[in-house]
């Protein structure tokens, strides 16, 4: 852009310029320098068609509130007869937990689809940083999870959860979800990319039922079998609701966070390889 | 003027109208959507989510309410929920193959030829109860498995299948509409959860209606998946007298609520697909 000649030359013709240095841009494509703003602008594209789909705003707004106020009224009194605490403690993070793992289908969806139409392509043969496409993914999935977790946190207030520890705990607890919620994203990602596109929300919807149905948030841990009691208590979805128990009531906090953050790290780290792998194979289709 | 339209006619390459089968034409398009399922896995995770869903209800709800509702045994209680959640599941996964057909253009494809205009939904429809059909007898498996049991006869048994059968058909006729309204396959999925999970929770498939909130009770005893819930357990019977008699105060509520609700779908499914021609 510097080198712009003072000459004011034909439009028709490419300026002469020896060493074709003109075509060489001063960043790299592959710099931090261009990665972050074009993270940024990749984000804000997500967000933007998502804000504008009714089916997303129905399924992370409505569907979540509708969802905890159903258990609450189900569940509520029987939890705490039994627990002798609020059922709301384990619903509220349950309820923002399964918002943020079915979501996760529509972003695994909607990738497929923009490697059916070549948009994927399109992003990579023009001068991008290439981690800046699946980076931004991921990004847009944790602002979206965390979105969802205020918005069922503003319906938990309102059937009485409370804070008892503290505006710092409060923000801590607000992304919990996202840390694991992100991770399990980038693992429905990477099934999206290497099968076929019916397969997806159905394995995606069996594997959010089985970390629903077997977690402390749905009932209590003494309410399951002897056998399966040390599955319940030792996934990831009960770690993470255990956390934010323990950030919103009280209870322990530091080894739930420190199992949350090792189940995430695991499911990237197995991801990470074959997730890269897939999109970059997408990229480079038709 | 003649003249001219003589030319036009001889420009475009006439042919006879070819014979066409209506009944072959509804086996392909319905083979066109059964033998992928084999294949894909759908069929597979299908099984399966039957299978986590009688789990996920029973193990951990057993023994909060097993001691509140008032059937021999829990298993005989939950299962008709688990029954309907499965075909429920199944008409999502409907629903999603009829907005994926609707976004890829084949309806507009099959539009332009010589197929009766029914015949797509038809086959799509066949389809669906194919997969009722898996999902009826998984369930009913997985039901038998935690200890649910007939008690009524043949014909009861009969019915059974036959309400599930209907409902099922409901279901799939309104998530057809809904895949073929939203042409959105992402939609698809949450659009149908909603109000599974909601009135799926807030049924008197868990627990019986007197454990709700005086509020909420007058919602929960007549919305379908309860009034589904109470023919299906009478049909399904049990060993006690606290099982819903097989009477027609009992079946109606269900079956006006299945051929109502199937009915408004097929005249709203008319509609739409008109508006898109």
């Amino acid at each position: 852009m510097a080198r712009s000649s003072p000459v004011q030359e034909p439009v028709t013709q490419a300026p002469y310029r020896p060493g074709g240095r003109h075509r060489v841009a001063r960043v790299w494509e592959n710099s931090p320098r261009r990665l972050v703003p074009q993270v940024l602008v990749l984000t804000v594209r997500i967000l933007r068609r998502w804000s504008r789909d009714p089916a997303t705003l129905v399924q992370s707004l409505v569907m979540p509130a509708g969802f905890l106020i159903a258990l609450d009224i189900v569940f509520g009194d029987v939890i705490k007869q039994v627990s002798g605490q609020s059922g709301l403690y384990g619903q509220v993070p349950l309820v923002a937990l399964v918002g943020g793992m079915t979501g996760a289908i529509i972003g695994a969806i909607s990738v497929m689809r923009e490697r059916e139409v070549g948009l994927l392509a399109r992003f990579w043969v023009v001068p991008m940083h290439r981690a800046g496409g699946l980076l931004s993914r991921m990004l847009a999935e944790a602002i979206r999870i965390v979105v969802i977790t205020l918005v069922v946190m503003g319906v938990g207030m309102a059937l009485g959860f409370r804070f008892h520890q503290g505006v710092l705990a409060a923000i801590a607890w607000a992304f919990m979800p996202a840390l694991f919620g992100v991770a399990l994203s980038a693992a429905v990602l990477t099934l999206a990319l290497f099968s076929s596109s019916t397969l997806v929300p159905q394995a995606t919807d069996i594997v959010v039922a089985v970390l629903m149905f077997f977690s402390i948030g749905f009932v209590p841990l003494d309410q399951y079998p002897d056998w399966l009691q040390p599955f319940v208590e030792h996934q990831p979805v009960s770690y993470t609701i255990k956390a934010m128990r323990g950030l919103s009531l009280d209870g322990p906090i530091a080894e739930p966070v420190l199992f949350t953050v090792l189940w995430s790290v695991g499911i990237f780290a197995v991801c990470a390889v074959p997730l890269a792998i897939g999109y970059r194979r997408a990229s480079r289709r038709g | 003027m003649t003249g001219s339209l003589q030319a036009t006619r001889s420009a475009v390459p006439a042919a006879a109208r070819p014979r066409v089968n209506p009944i072959q034409q509804w086996w392909v398009l319905t083979v066109r959507m059964i033998i992928p399922t084999l294949r894909n896995g759908e069929l597979a995770t299908q099984i399966i989510g039957s299978m986590v869903f009688t789990v996920g209800y029973y193990l951990p709800l057993k023994e909060m309410m097993g001691q509140v509702q008032p059937l021999s045994s829990y298993a005989q209680y939950l299962t008709p929920l688990i029954i309907l959640q499965a075909i429920w599941f199944a008409a999502v996964s409907a629903a999603f193959r009829a907005a994926t057909d609707s976004v890829q253009g084949i309806n507009r494809r099959f539009r332009a030829m010589p197929i009766p205009a029914i015949m797509p939904l038809a086959s799509r429809l066949t389809a669906s109860m194919y997969r009722c059909c898996i999902a009826l007898v998984v369930s009913v498996g997985c039901g038998h498995v935690i200890g649910f049991r007939f008690h009524g006869s043949v014909l009861h048994i009969l019915g059974f299948a036959g309400l599930v059968l209907l409902i099922g058909a409901t279901l799939a006729v309104i998530g057809d509409l809904i895949g073929i309204a939203s042409q959105n396959p992402e939609a698809t999925a949450p659009m149908m959860l909603v109000p599974q999970l909601t009135l799926g929770l807030a049924s008197v498939g868990l627990q019986p209606v007197d454990r709700f909130p005086d509020w909420i009770q007058g919602f929960v005893r007549n919305q379908p998946l309860s009034q589904w819930v109470y023919a299906l357990q009478a049909l399904a019977g049990d060993t006690t007298d606290a099982a819903p008699k097989v009477t027609w105060a009992v079946m109606t509520p269900s079956l006006i609520w299945a051929i109502g609700a199937g009915a408004l779908a097929v005249v709203l499914h008319r509609i739409v697909s008109r508006r898109r021609r």
